[in-house]
């Protein structure tokens, strides 16, 4: 029904993240095995490699793009506790009348986690060039470059204490000065008793800290991925989930006198919309640019559409199957050919 | 069937073995409709049976012989100790005189396990309930061995082990012994035991087929994970709630275990990940899934040997399914739509903003790029814009800012300060009630109908204002209101045109519209039936016409038809089925309003429909609030229900004052722009920004480079901008002559030269302009000059893209920068 085109990716372990630049003409992938990969689009649209390298020394979670403003730039985390900023920089030696060849450099490794960092993220760009992890003992720690030329430097700013296990992570996109930063983590532990599984949090300009504003305590289930729409203007913020289902929410801030005086945002929280369409564990959750669809992958195999239609209508628009492993046929077939040559020696010499 | 049902894939492609109290063997094979009935194994497969062997009743385990390529044979370990190859029927194996042989331990116990070698082929290996004076562990060579017992070497390891799983790979062996212990043994080496630990997690060992020093074994609810690097203790201990009945290495991906809990209708899966922090191993990280496959009770399951995370599992009901783990999928969307995922570990797929999926979901990002690409909301006439968008509200809004803002230019609209008044602070509303004098007109006077009555009007200087807002301006003349009705019928929209002759009082011409609107109408509704009804008006209220048209008047699909006869049939001049028929623009409904309410209810109605619509997000508030604060409200629902950044941003920019729309305006703005630079339409931001500096021509951008002397330090851009004003020292090197300045104004000190040519910069050069002829221009571009942003060296543009043709480094002798490389960044 739909034309997918396929890259060939040659990882040697699962791939757990895939981030796109803000042009969306560079890609990096991440995965089990360690390494790193970064792709990019020639003008025909095909995609190629051009960087691979092994980052970390463990499963590599996540990997995220700097605006384009602060140069090529990425952050990765890992099972090995630590994460990475890494910069793209042109080689020594490349040939007349050519560009040297480009490599990745670790610019920073942050060791501060004694556990697993689960996510990373880099801030909106109005905030400067600053960087958000989380790890799975629950500590959020927000790191800045105060010089966005020398990229090896940064400092701890921040480290907030949330509930342990975090999985992940996503800062509020919104441009607009109205709103303060704010930023949202999930937990993946799996007993429902520990109650909800989504925190916002909250950065105040008069105490200078972190504050926790919110706790989502409809979702009890293992948080697997969260991410905050683009806001584009709107005067709400909305925040998909996924968690055993698909969820939407709805966060609007009210602007009463008590929100005012102590300065911290409070939200009106609403479910928009809640999708059991893939009857199973949800994975992941991302947008489109105007966030006006959602997509989704689960574990029934699909890539799942949702699409607004008006404030909190919300619909199930696609299912994409994401591809399954070649089907049995084929390797019938094959085997058939291969029992045919049963003894490769005997091929005649020409 | 009776007892445990065991399932296992078999060395030949689509082929498998279950065994319980028989054993058989199945061939998987795509399903057809038209075929044969299959045992439906999944969406896609089904089996058939090939053949079942019931010769053998107390099977406790089998392993199959790991080189079958045509036929299987298998080693069945018995109940009773015997150990008997077999076939499914005549095979290749009848030369040797395999099937059938028996290997037998010298006392008869129950065999738990049995293996064959994997890669010595020949050789098979077998695990026995303890007995006091035989071995436990017993190694045969069936090549070797004549047709009785035991042959070879066989090494008793323990004189009275339980052992209770054996699995053998390399040479190596691992052995649960004695609940107590799992032993490595070396069979190369008379049987020497070379690693052993103490643990009561003996059953089910398992070696990981990825990397030899991991094991696997379990005891009632718990696996341990083994480094037999560092055998002392289990790497990983995995609790679970339920017994344990089997555990599985995934033979196609690395580090995968699958654990089978009794009476569970799902398997969990764990990836267990070795990691390095520094030098030292840290416990690996492990990711735990859980399958269900849709069977109740799985009592077995097993890995396909080659296909990526495919597993069969049978359940207590012998039902079996066939099942693809689905990888963990992840996903992302680029800011041009492309939309990736990950299948496992190798492959991406992705689609892509052409694939039809995107033209099916109309969303408004697609639209607003291709918007953007037209030069949506640029154009000077507002009205323009409007033309562009397939969108009914949108055209409206653009056309309505047309009008009111030609409205204000004409003066038709005096006494507003607004360029785009609303109808509300037309008529005042907000501030003083406004005594509008009541008119009565009778119907007989303008229809030329028979009636007796009158209907009751209200006019005012302000109402005609509003009037002439909602594109109702015939007021004056009967002309107009003809040719407007004209327009109308042009467009096929006879209905609304008879219900505005209507309620202009002109019957007549309503029946005319209609019947002409019957003739080349469309189907389904039957203009001339309601022509004819119309043409029996009469306001008597007691009027047989009165009554029947009430209640039909609410089964008409047309929403002007239907407010047609509400407005005739009206009593006591309660419009409301008029003033809330959702299916007439506003503009009509409002003119409406403006003509037959009182200033009472008139205020009233546009109140409670300023909130409807500012609730809604209707953008044809608009007509209502105008540009003032309520109308920001509109724009905020409108974009917070649609995500239409861009209309919002563009109308917020062409219509509504900065004042207003304060730090909300500046986010939609900024939201717009960083839309359009992330799909690369620089252009088309360009020409936005200059839309927006001709809109607001106080904010002027701020010059980005200046220049300065290298001597003194003065600023020379500052004395260049006072030139061209004709001030400054050289005031007569201004004007048509334009200055070349190759010094510095202040100290006289010569200003940098081009680094290849070595003139200075400012220096007139002679080929300039040589081939446009075009006087205007000073020099064109690749004269102008240009540096490196590092090292600050430079020249002449065309001569610096010259160099660096050839080049890296900078063309000034002895400067190292390598420009080219770095200033691409």
């Amino acid at each position: 029904m739909f034309e997918v085109q396929e890259i060939n990716a040659e990882h040697k372990d699962l791939i757990h993240d895939v981030a796109y630049d803000f042009y969306g003409q560079r890609m990096a992938t991440c995965s089990s095995d360690q390494y790193v990969k970064v792709w990019d689009q020639n003008n025909d649209g095909k995609w190629s490699l051009s960087s691979s390298w092994k980052a970390h020394s463990g499963s590599v979670w996540k990997v995220t793009w700097a605006h384009p403003e602060f140069g090529q730039v990425l952050a990765t985390c890992s099972f090995d506790r630590t994460a990475a900023v890494w910069e793209e920089i042109v080689g020594e030696n490349p040939g007349p009348g050519e560009r040297g060849t480009r490599y990745w450099v670790r610019r920073t490794n942050l060791v501060d986690s004694r556990t697993s960092v689960t996510d990373v993220k880099f801030g909106p760009k109005t905030q400067g060039l600053i960087l958000a992890t989380c790890s799975a003992d629950g500590i959020i720690r927000i790191y800045e470059a105060p010089d966005v030329m020398n990229l090896s430097q940064w400092t701890l700013q921040h480290e907030v204490q949330c509930k342990p296990s975090c999985s992940c992570l996503s800062w509020n996109p919104s441009f607009s000065k109205i709103h303060p930063p704010m930023l949202a983590v999930g937990c993946d532990d799996t007993s429902a008793a520990t109650g909800g599984k989504v925190f916002i949090y909250e950065f105040s300009e008069n105490s200078r800290r972190w504050t926790k504003i919110e706790t989502i305590s409809s979702i009890t289930e293992p948080v697997h991925d969260l991410a905050f729409s683009p806001n584009l203007g709107r005067s709400y913020h909305v925040l998909a989930i996924a968690t055993k289902d698909v969820r939407i929410l709805n966060l609007t801030p009210v602007n009463d006198n008590n929100s005012i005086q102590s300065g911290i945002t409070k939200l009106d929280v609403q479910t928009a919309a809640q999708f059991e369409d893939h009857l199973s564990t949800v994975w992941r959750v991302c947008w489109n640019i105007t966030g006006t669809i959602l997509a989704s992958s689960g574990d029934d195999g699909y890539v799942r559409m949702f699409k607004m239609n008006y404030i909190n209508s919300w619909k199930s628009v696609a299912a994409l199957k994401a591809g399954l492993p070649t089907p049995p046929i084929s390797q019938t077939a094959r085997y058939i050919k291969l029992g045919a040559i049963s003894q490769p020696r005997e091929v005649p010499w020409h | 069937m009776a007892g445990k049902l065991e399932i296992q894939w078999s060395p030949i492609k689509n082929k498998f073995i279950t065994w319980g109290s028989e054993v058989c063997l199945y061939e998987i094979e795509q399903l057809k409709e038209q075929s044969t009935p299959l045992i439906k194994l999944s969406p896609l497969t089904g089996a058939h049976l090939l053949a079942t062997n019931n010769n053998y009743h107390y099977v406790k385990c089998i392993d199959i012989y790991p080189k079958s390529d045509k036929d299987l044979l298998l080693a069945i370990g018995q109940a009773n100790g015997k150990i008997v190859l077999s076939t499914f029927g005549a095979s290749v194996y009848d030369s040797q005189l395999l099937p059938g042989k028996e290997l037998v331990p010298r006392h008869q116990r129950q065999c738990n396990a049995i293996s064959w070698n994997t890669t010595e082929s020949n050789k098979i290996v077998a695990g026995f309930e303890k007995n006091r004076s035989d071995y436990s562990v017993l190694l045969w060579d069936i090549n070797k061995s004549p047709s009785h017992g035991e042959n070879g070497p066989i090494r008793p390891i323990v004189e009275y082990g339980l052992s209770d799983t054996t699995h053998r790979k390399c040479k190596v062996l691992a052995t649960g012994n004695n609940n107590k212990q799992i032993r490595i043994l070396d069979f190369r080496d008379s049987a020497k035991q070379v690693n052993h630990t103490i643990t009561k997690a003996v059953h089910g060992i398992s070696v990981n087929p990825y990397n030899e020093r991991f094991l696997a074994s379990y005891v009632d609810h718990q696996v341990c994970v083994w480094d037999t690097r560092n055998f002392e203790k289990p790497l990983l201990i995995l609790p679970h709630s339920k017994q344990l009945s089997k555990i599985a290495w995934c033979t196609t991906k690395q580090n995968l275990l699958g654990i089978l809990q009794r009476d569970l209708p799902s398997l969990n899966l764990y990836d267990i990940q070795q990691t390095m922090v520094g030098n030292e191993e840290v416990e690996p990280s492990v990711i735990e899934r859980i399958v269900t496959p849709g069977l109740h009770n799985i009592t077995s399951f097993s890995w396909h040997p080659n296909d990526e995370n495919r597993f069969l599992a049978i359940s207590l009901a012998g039902h079996i399914v066939d099942y693809f783990v689905f990888d963990r999928i992840t996903l992302n969307w680029t800011t041009n739509a492309n939309l990736v995922w990950t299948c496992g570990r190798k492959t991406l797929k992705y689609i892509t903003e052409a694939n039809p999926l995107y033209d099916s979901l109309q969303d408004i990002s697609q639209k607003i790029k291709l918007r953007a690409c037209k030069g949506y909301g640029l154009k000077d006439e507002l009205c323009k814009n409007g033309e562009m968008v397939d969108d009914i509200m949108l055209r409206n809004v653009w056309n309505r800012l047309h009008l009111s803002d030609k409205l204000v230019e004409d003066g038709t609209l005096r006494g507003s300060n607004s360029k785009h008044p609303g109808v509300r602070s037309v008529l005042k509303i907000d501030g003083a009630t406004v005594k509008s004098e009541s008119v009565s007109i009778s119907w007989a006077e303008t229809s030329g109908v028979n009636c007796a009555g009158s209907a009751r009007m209200y006019k005012h200087e302000d109402r005609e204002k509003a009037l002439y807002l909602c594109g109702w301006y015939f007021d004056k003349d009967t002309a107009s209101l003809t040719e407007f009705l004209d327009e109308l019928e042009k467009e096929q929209a006879f209905t609304r045109a008879a219900a505005i002759a209507v309620f202009n009082l002109k019957i007549k011409t309503a029946i005319e519209i209609l019947t002409r609107g019957s003739e080349n109408c469309i189907p389904g509704t039957n203009l001339n039936v309601v022509a004819m009804a119309l043409a029996g008006f009469s306001d008597d209220k007691n009027s047989m016409w009165r009554q029947f048209c009430a209640s039909p008047k609410t089964k008409l699909n047309d929403p002007y038809l239907r407010a047609m006869f509400s407005f005739l049939t009206a009593e006591n001049n309660n419009y409301d089925n008029i003033l809330y028929e959702n299916g007439m623009t506003v503009d009509d409904r409002v003119a409406f309003a403006c003509i037959f309410l009182p200033d009472n209810k008139l205020n009233d109605y546009l109140k409670s429909l300023t909130m409807t619509l500012i609730y809604e997000g209707n953008l044809d508030g608009i007509l209502l609030t105008g540009n003032t604060q309520e109308g920001v409200r509109i724009l905020q629902k409108y974009l917070d229900s649609t995500g239409d950044i861009q209309s919002t941003a563009l109308i917020a920019v062409r219509s509504f004052n900065t004042e207003l729309l304060q730090d909300l305006g500046k986010d939609w703005i900024n939201s717009y722009r960083s839309l359009l630079d992330s799909w690369q339409l620089w252009h088309e931001r360009a020409m936005f920004d200059i839309m927006l500096s001709s809109q607001r021509p106080n904010d002027k951008p701020p010059q980005q480079v200046y220049i300065s002397c290298n001597f003194c330090g003065k600023s020379i851009s500052a004395f260049m901008q006072g030139l061209t004003r004709g001030r400054g020292t050289f005031p007569r090197m201004g004007g048509a002559n334009k200055l070349k300045m190759s010094s510095c104004p202040n100290c006289r000190k010569p200003l940098p030269r081009c680094a290849i040519c070595l003139m200075h910069m400012g220096t007139t050069t002679g080929d300039q302009c040589t081939s446009d002829g075009d006087g205007t221009k000073l020099v064109d571009f690749s004269h102008w000059f240009t540096w490196c942003q590092t090292c600050r060296h430079g020249g002449h543009a065309s001569h610096m893209v010259h160099w660096f043709k050839q080049h890296l480094e900078c063309p000034v002798t002895a400067c190292q920068c390598r420009c080219f490389s770095i200033d691409a960044v």
